[in-house]
């Protein structure tokens, strides 16, 4: 089945074997995500250069020396090529750009386009990444005379087209089933317009999680071309360590309008947060875990525990508090599962040495040490007086160990 | 104190960091190949081209400004937009032109290097391979920001030249009168070293860097006249400077009929400022400047490729995924360096020929340039306007018959 290449600029003829022009470009839908079959050929007639579309309907045999249509020319209906019409063109919107490999997340550009029958329609149904295709386009294949290269076909269906020519509910649906990690990495290979129009689309949840992923350089180039309004919408899906790191790298009176669009009480903890150093627990942690009273039960605690883990990135620790926000200890997860529902939690907290909770001024170094010494996934930070500020958790520590990842 | 240098240290870095693409790309114009060739230019021509600067610095201002405005509509590089608008021919023919001018362009460089060092009295076998090495060491591992920042700074050292050009008091009455009056010669060196003012000033590479740079950088079409006077300034400057290396050397060597062949002969330009010194001070500015497009133009070669092309780029991809980027990048260090350290060949000649290589590339990259510009499609409101096309296809066409008649001359010249 032939390739999109091969078949551009060859002549039209119809069933009188008449010339009738040339093959510019092909046209289909603009729906993703599912194989598309070929609706009109843009075709530039011999008589005045003009370009007409014929439907794919009257087309006979698709051979690599010519297209025949089925019909002589008068029989054909054929449309006037407006400027403003929907359909996207294979060559001119689809060649040569860049698209997002979804099953491989990553970035590539279209070198050619593998048309194929599926359910009886001519349908585009693969994309060309390889090195072949780009000999293939260049009209070097002989060049590869020993077929060492392999053709690389993405499929059709898993791919997303970057530059704005599908509507934005199929670009949220086809990115959402990449890793927000991995959409990070592919935005960061993109250039800076499309990348940031990848993320306009994306639901604020999944934007926030992206956002925390790329890179500090990226992310504010990112800050600025979202904006104020969808970036408030983005912070309030963030968790508020994440948004201290990305206020850090703004000039003050930008982050204050951006503190400014926050629930009050999320900005005050961002305020409190915002004033510790980087490298240190205080600047590490996030104000957001679960804090229980020691009176409640088991039963109450995991209740509370479905009841928020949607806005919580760890919920492997809950945390005991105090009336007066002292920390008594913390109950991991295994235990409350195991518990009888009904026992309170007082009975399961582990009396903990205070070596392994943080204070807000020690390093990342102490940090390392203290959570794998105690082999904790997330570790309390206390004031001076025991009162707790919040917690540190791995991956912080981890992103700023690898920050490249 | 520790602390205190630190926090210059951090505040010259963040000075730099906020200085625009245009006199930064101005800047690194001033390469081994730049000061090589203006010093030529003053020394074997005196004055009589510098007409030829004055135009080009206009041509300079023009085209970069082009490379600006394509970077803030379109947000993306060079290499990208002439693969989406050309097809995959043209961008291989553009693609392949831009490495053989850069490999040439880094070749001088490494040129550069080993010419610096020759001056101090260090044999280039030991000092290029070592320089390789370095610029490959700090890219793979190292930050390439911090790093082309530092240097960066150092090469402001340009300014010494305008400091001795007061010190020579130079005619500058004759100078301008050169500057307005336009002399050719038609003869294969003339020709040569004007392609190679050219091809310096302007560079296929600067064409390349300064778009890729506004992009990196994130700045919008909302910047754009701010931008715009950046570009020119940082034109003016570079030019300023230039035109102060050529005025320097004609005082000085050109007077007294002394012809370059090595880099040491190029230094006794700033005899008038630094007495003695001048050696040294020559040799350090030769080897900042080199060693600041030895960073910038393998990775600058790379990224253009790999964006035109769909390949995986950037240090932090696996060699696995980065196959095509970090062979790029090992050639175009590896490949020029080993050209350099060939027994017997002319340090100072590759400086200038790799130039040349540079101007006759040059107008077929800026055809791309002006074909994108004009482009409503991707320019929208943003296309150029007459001043600027006029500007742009005189370079394009002046360089080429320039160019022609170098191939001319050459001809008649060895009957």
């Amino acid at each position: 089945m032939p390739y999109l290449s091969e078949l551009l600029d060859h002549k039209v003829k119809d069933s009188a074997d008449v010339v009738i022009g040339r093959l510019r470009d092909i046209l289909i839908s603009p729906k993703a995500a599912e194989y598309q079959p070929l609706e009109y050929l843009v075709v530039e007639t011999k008589k005045d250069g003009e370009n007409i579309l014929i439907p794919y309907s009257f087309i006979g045999s698709f051979s690599l020396r010519a297209v025949v249509l089925k019909a002589p020319i008068n029989k054909i209906t054929v449309v006037p090529e407006t400027d403003d019409n929907n359909w996207v063109y294979l060559k001119r919107d689809v060649m040569d750009e860049q698209i997002v490999d979804v099953a491989g997340a990553r970035l590539v550009r279209v070198n050619d386009l593998r048309l194929n029958i599926f359910k009886d329609k001519m349908s585009v149904v693969g994309i060309d990444v390889s090195t072949k295709g780009l000999l293939r386009r260049m009209g070097l294949e002989w060049l590869d005379f020993g077929d060492w290269l392999k053709v690389n076909l993405i499929d059709w269906r898993h791919t997303q087209p970057v530059r704005g020519i599908l509507k934005l509910d199929t670009v949220a649906r086809n990115l959402n089933k990449l890793h927000p990690a991995d959409l990070a990495n592919v935005i960061e290979d993109l250039n800076v317009k499309a990348g940031s129009q990848l993320v306009v689309n994306l639901d604020a949840k999944s934007a926030a999680k992206v956002l925390e992923e790329v890179d500090p350089h990226l992310q504010k180039v990112l800050v600025k071309y979202l904006g104020p309004e969808k970036m408030s919408s983005i912070l309030g899906q963030m968790s508020t360590d994440e948004i201290v790191d990305l206020l850090k790298t703004m000039p003050k009176d930008e982050a204050k309008i951006f503190l400014s669009y926050l629930q009050n009480q999320k900005a005050k903890k961002i305020e409190k947060l915002i004033k510790y150093e980087d490298d240190t627990a205080g600047g590490l942690m996030t104000a957001e875990y679960i804090r229980v009273s020691p009176d409640w039960t088991v039963g109450e605690t995991i209740a509370e525990i479905k009841k928020v883990s949607s806005s919580l990135r760890s919920i492997i620790y809950v945390y005991v508090l105090g009336s007066d926000e002292k920390f008594l200890g913390a109950v991991s997860l295994r235990w409350l599962l195991i518990s009888d529902p009904k026992k309170p939690i007082k009975d399961l907290v582990k009396t903990f040495p205070l070596s392994s909770v943080l204070r807000v001024d020690q390093d990342v170094e102490d940090v390392m040490k203290v959570m794998t010494k105690y082999d904790l996934y997330t570790a309390a930070v206390l004031d001076k007086e025991q009162r707790m500020l919040g917690v540190v958790t791995i991956d912080d520590v981890m992103r700023h160990l690898v920050p490249q990842a | 104190m520790k602390d205190k240098l630190h926090h210059l240290w951090i505040k010259i870095i963040f000075f730099l960091g906020v200085i625009g693409p245009g006199i930064i790309a101005a800047n690194a114009d001033n390469d081994a190949g730049g000061i090589t060739t203006y010093s030529i230019t003053g020394a074997h021509f005196g004055t009589q081209m510098l007409w030829v600067l004055l135009l080009i610095t206009f041509s300079l201002a023009i085209t970069q400004e082009m490379g600006v405005r394509i970077g803030l509509v379109t947000r993306q590089g060079l290499g990208g937009i002439i693969r989406e608008n050309f097809g995959v021919r043209l961008t291989a023919l553009a693609m392949l032109m831009m490495l053989v001018a850069n490999i040439g362009t880094i070749t001088a460089e490494f040129a550069g290097i080993g010419s610096s060092f020759g001056i101090l009295g260090v044999s280039k076998y030991l000092s290029v391979p070592l320089a390789a090495l370095v610029v490959w060491f700090i890219l793979y591992k190292g930050s390439f920001r911090t790093t082309q920042k530092i240097f960066l700074l150092f090469s402001f050292f340009y300014i010494v030249y305008i400091i001795n050009g007061f010190v020579i008091g130079p005619d500058f009455g004759a100078a301008v009168k050169d500057m307005l009056k336009p002399t050719l010669e038609w003869n294969a060196p003339f020709l040569l070293t004007m392609i190679a003012l050219i091809g310096t000033t302007i560079t296929p590479w600067g064409q390349f860097f300064i778009q890729s740079y506004v992009v990196d950088k994130g700045l919008e079409i909302k910047h754009y006249k701010a931008e715009k006077v950046e570009v020119y300034a940082g034109a003016f400057i570079t030019d300023i400077v230039s035109f102060f290396i050529i005025v320097s050397t004609a005082a000085t060597l050109y007077k007294h009929g002394i012809r370059i062949n090595d880099a040491a002969d190029a230094a006794q330009a700033l005899r008038p400022l630094a007495g003695d010194l001048a050696q040294f001070l020559f040799a350090f500015g030769l080897f900042v400047a080199s060693m600041l497009g030895a960073f910038i133009l393998p990775t600058a070669t790379a990224y253009a490729i790999c964006e035109a092309f769909g390949w995986e780029a950037g240090f932090d991809t696996t060699w696995e995924n980065g196959k095509v980027f970090y062979s790029i990048i090992l050639l175009t260090i590896f490949l020029p360096a080993a050209i350099v350290l060939i027994p017997g060949v002319s340090l100072i000649k590759i400086m200038i020929w790799s130039q040349d290589i540079n101007g006759i590339l040059l107008p077929f990259i800026l055809i791309f340039v002006m074909k994108i510009i004009n482009n409503k499609r991707i320019m929208g409101e943003y296309t150029n306007k007459p001043v600027g096309n006029i500007i742009a296809w005189l370079t394009i066409i002046g360089i080429i018959l320039a160019t022609v008649a170098l191939v001319v001359t050459s001809f008649m010249g060895m009957n």
